[in-house]
């Protein structure tokens, strides 16, 4: 656990659940028929009981599959969604019984919504925000200010949001978040269909932010690069429980005790039966992709034998990736849920 | 490299300190700023789809001479529809006026229904804000827009073609501007209540359905309530159609007066209330029913 979370606790989150009853509608037109008078409920744990606190300043990671919780947390969290069970504190306030007053807190993001007026430029909406957080004006002109040149804007306020492209509205969504100082800012696949230039511009405004401003964040996403780039902290959610919580660099180094090697060697492509110990995971050409536990013998021994005895052109040790250690939890069906606290 | 991040926070951090409470602008002065904010940015809104206009002046006009002339006819046979009080001259007033208002009465009741049915709604709900008095200052710009481009041509076009009287008395205008504003806010609030309805279900249509045609008959927007039948009357007594376009029209052609208005007014104003609370009731446990959709 890093220091600045010791300090202070901003989201408190104990045993959340929040479950939905899903009809089960029958096909077809007398099915339409028959679905008036009745139907079948079934009930969906789309939360089943987490926990975690998160600190001051932190940028945590909240990641899993599609359908596996992380939007209705975040929506419990923002207060529009009201938790079946359990307790929820985001910066001492419980977020469904004073919706508006931890609205003043907490910026949003919803990557398939806008908070901005559609018919209207950002500018104006950006106005409108500033009397709804009720900012004093030299408050809320210098955040504009400095949020349109770190996401570039200049060009884009002027313009109805319904106009801009995706990658231009998110930028613009972005800044709305955090014109008026949120102290915790939530968003949820806010680079989700965006192309990769956008997706750049989003990671490093984030990481802007994170560095100039003592804003927490939480970020949901299923985009591994994401997480790789920006967050400290990951929390891995599976079918509403939590699976893996703790440092995004611990994660790697407890779940993948491997490394993977690529090897060039000059003109030829030798067995290597000096190397027991390395498994061929690929060959081609003159390359081979090697796999080698990090548990057995030591990364000197390899190299040293590898460049004695084969002549090697090229080498490279390939890092895993954070998406591969997800993998991996996901096939053992979530089975080393522990290491929630280190 | 985390070393430095944390420094270069440390460093910066008093820079941006969260907005403290005592902070915030405060005071009704703000607030209503902020409601004429967003009623400014409403109105503006409008500007964008500018041909619906012309045809909302076309459409009016053409709703008043169809109805005008139908009224000629059915009057033509006998001069006093029986012990209404109703004249061909009254008859014709009562139409005209009653369109106008009617006009001048537009309001968006879909959005609701459309952004609680997507989804959108969170993103209103994401705000500091009450959503009923956002929509109530955003549906004044809506109206005054409709003031300008459709209530006002078309109240000029009617002048010059039909003679109208226009009361002149002060206490006459004083009373109606209340009764309107009231039948507004009743209008208002009844869109707000059905609209609530999509929190429960997503069957709104025939809702909406049962919505629109007790408001057609019974608001008295078509046909003035004492054409119905005696029997009729208890069940349109105890609905709150009539105070909405009924009342208001009444009163601005000389129909309803005294103590009469004062007495409708009265009742107008319970069901104000009565509604408000209502709406109220049904946005704070709808909004916790909320199963926002999608996303
Ligand atoms: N409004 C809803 N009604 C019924 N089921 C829902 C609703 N919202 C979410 N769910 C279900 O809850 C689960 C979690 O959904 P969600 O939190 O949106 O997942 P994620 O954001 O991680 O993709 C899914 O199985 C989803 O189908
Ligand atoms: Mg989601």
């Amino acid at each position: 656990m890093n220091a600045k979370q010791a300090d202070k606790t901003v989201i408190k989150v104990d045993n959340l659940r929040r479950e939905f009853k899903v009809a089960e509608a029958k096909e077809g037109i007398l099915g339409s028929f028959l679905n008036l008078f009745s139907r079948k409920e079934r009930i969906v744990k789309a939360v089943d009981g987490i926990t975690f606190d998160i600190g001051i300043g932190e940028f945590v990671g909240y990641v899993g599959e599609n359908g596996a919780g992380k939007s209705t947390t975040i929506k419990m969290l923002t207060g529009i969604l009201t938790p079946t069970n359990g307790s929820v504190e985001v910066a001492g306030i419980i977020p469904y019984e004073n919706r508006i007053e931890n609205a003043f807190n907490i910026g949003v993001v919803f990557g398939q919504r806008t908070q901005l007026w559609w018919d209207l430029p950002a500018r104006d909406s950006f106005d409108l925000l500033r009397a709804i957080y009720r900012l004093p004006q030299e408050r809320y002109e210098r955040n504009f200010r400095e949020l349109t040149e770190a996401l570039d804007l200049s060009k884009l306020l002027t313009v109805p949001v319904r106009k801009l492209s995706l990658g231009q509205r998110m930028r613009c969504d972005l800044a709305a978040s955090m014109l008026h100082n949120p102290k915790i800012l939530f968003l949820d696949e806010p680079t989700i269909g965006l192309d990769l230039i956008a997706k750049d511009a989003v990671r490093k405004f984030l990481k802007f932010i994170n560095h100039t401003r003592d804003v927490t964040i939480i970020l949901t996403t299923h985009d591994m690069e994401d997480i790789e780039a920006l967050c400290e902290r990951i929390i891995i959610i599976d079918e509403g429980t939590i699976a893996y919580d703790g440092s995004t660099e611990k994660l790697k180094q407890d779940h993948i005790h491997t490394k993977i090697l690529e090897v060039e060697f000059h003109d030829y492509n030798p067995e290597l039966e000096n190397l027991p110990m390395l498994e061929v995971i690929k060959s081609e050409a003159n390359k081979k992709w090697l796999r080698y536990n990090l548990d057995g013998t030591s990364m000197h021994d390899i190299i040293s034998t590898l460049f004695r005895d084969y002549c090697v052109k090229d080498l490279s040790i390939h890092e895993p990736k954070v998406s591969d250690v997800i993998k991996a939890i996901y096939k053992n069906g979530g089975m080393e849920r522990a290491s929630v606290n280190d | 490299m985390i070393e430095a991040k944390i420094n270069g926070k440390a460093a910066n951090t008093n820079r941006f300190d969260s907005v403290t409470n005592e902070e915030r602008l405060h005071g009704f002065r703000n607030i209503l700023a902020l409601y004429i904010n967003f009623a400014g940015k409403s109105f503006q809104q409008q500007l964008a789809y500018k041909f619906e206009y012309f045809i909302g002046v076309f459409n009016g006009l053409l709703f008043i001479f169809i109805f005008t002339s139908l009224w000629q006819a059915i009057f033509e046979s006998s001069p006093v529809a029986g012990t209404t009080g109703f004249t061909l001259q009254k008859i014709t007033a009562y139409a005209i006026f009653a369109m106008i208002i009617r006009i001048s009465m537009t309001q968006d009741d879909v959005s609701t229904i459309a952004k609680i049915r997507s989804g959108a709604i969170s993103m209103d709900m994401i705000k500091p804000m009450n959503y009923f008095t956002m929509l109530l200052a955003e549906c004044l710009g809506q109206t005054l827009f409709h003031w300008a481009t459709r209530v006002f041509p078309i109240f000029m076009v009617c002048l010059l073609a039909f003679e109208i009287s226009i009361p002149s008395s002060p206490w006459l205008w004083t009373m109606f501007s209340v009764v309107w504003l009231l039948g507004y806010m009743l209008q208002f609030m009844l869109n707000f209540i059905f609209a609530m309805i999509a929190f429960w279900t997503v069957e709104t249509f025939s809702f909406k359905l049962m919505k629109y045609g007790l408001f057609t008959i019974f608001s008295g927007g078509i046909i003035p309530i004492d054409f119905f039948p005696e029997w009729l009357m208890p069940f349109i007594n105890i609905l709150p159609f009539q105070y909405i376009l009924y009342l208001p029209t009444s009163i601005i052609i000389g129909h309803i007066s005294g103590d009469m208005a004062i007495n409708m007014i009265a009742i107008q104003f319970c069901w104000v209330i009565g509604m408000g609370f209502m709406c109220w009731k049904m946005w704070t446990s709808g909004s916790r029913k909320l199963v926002v959709q999608g996303g």
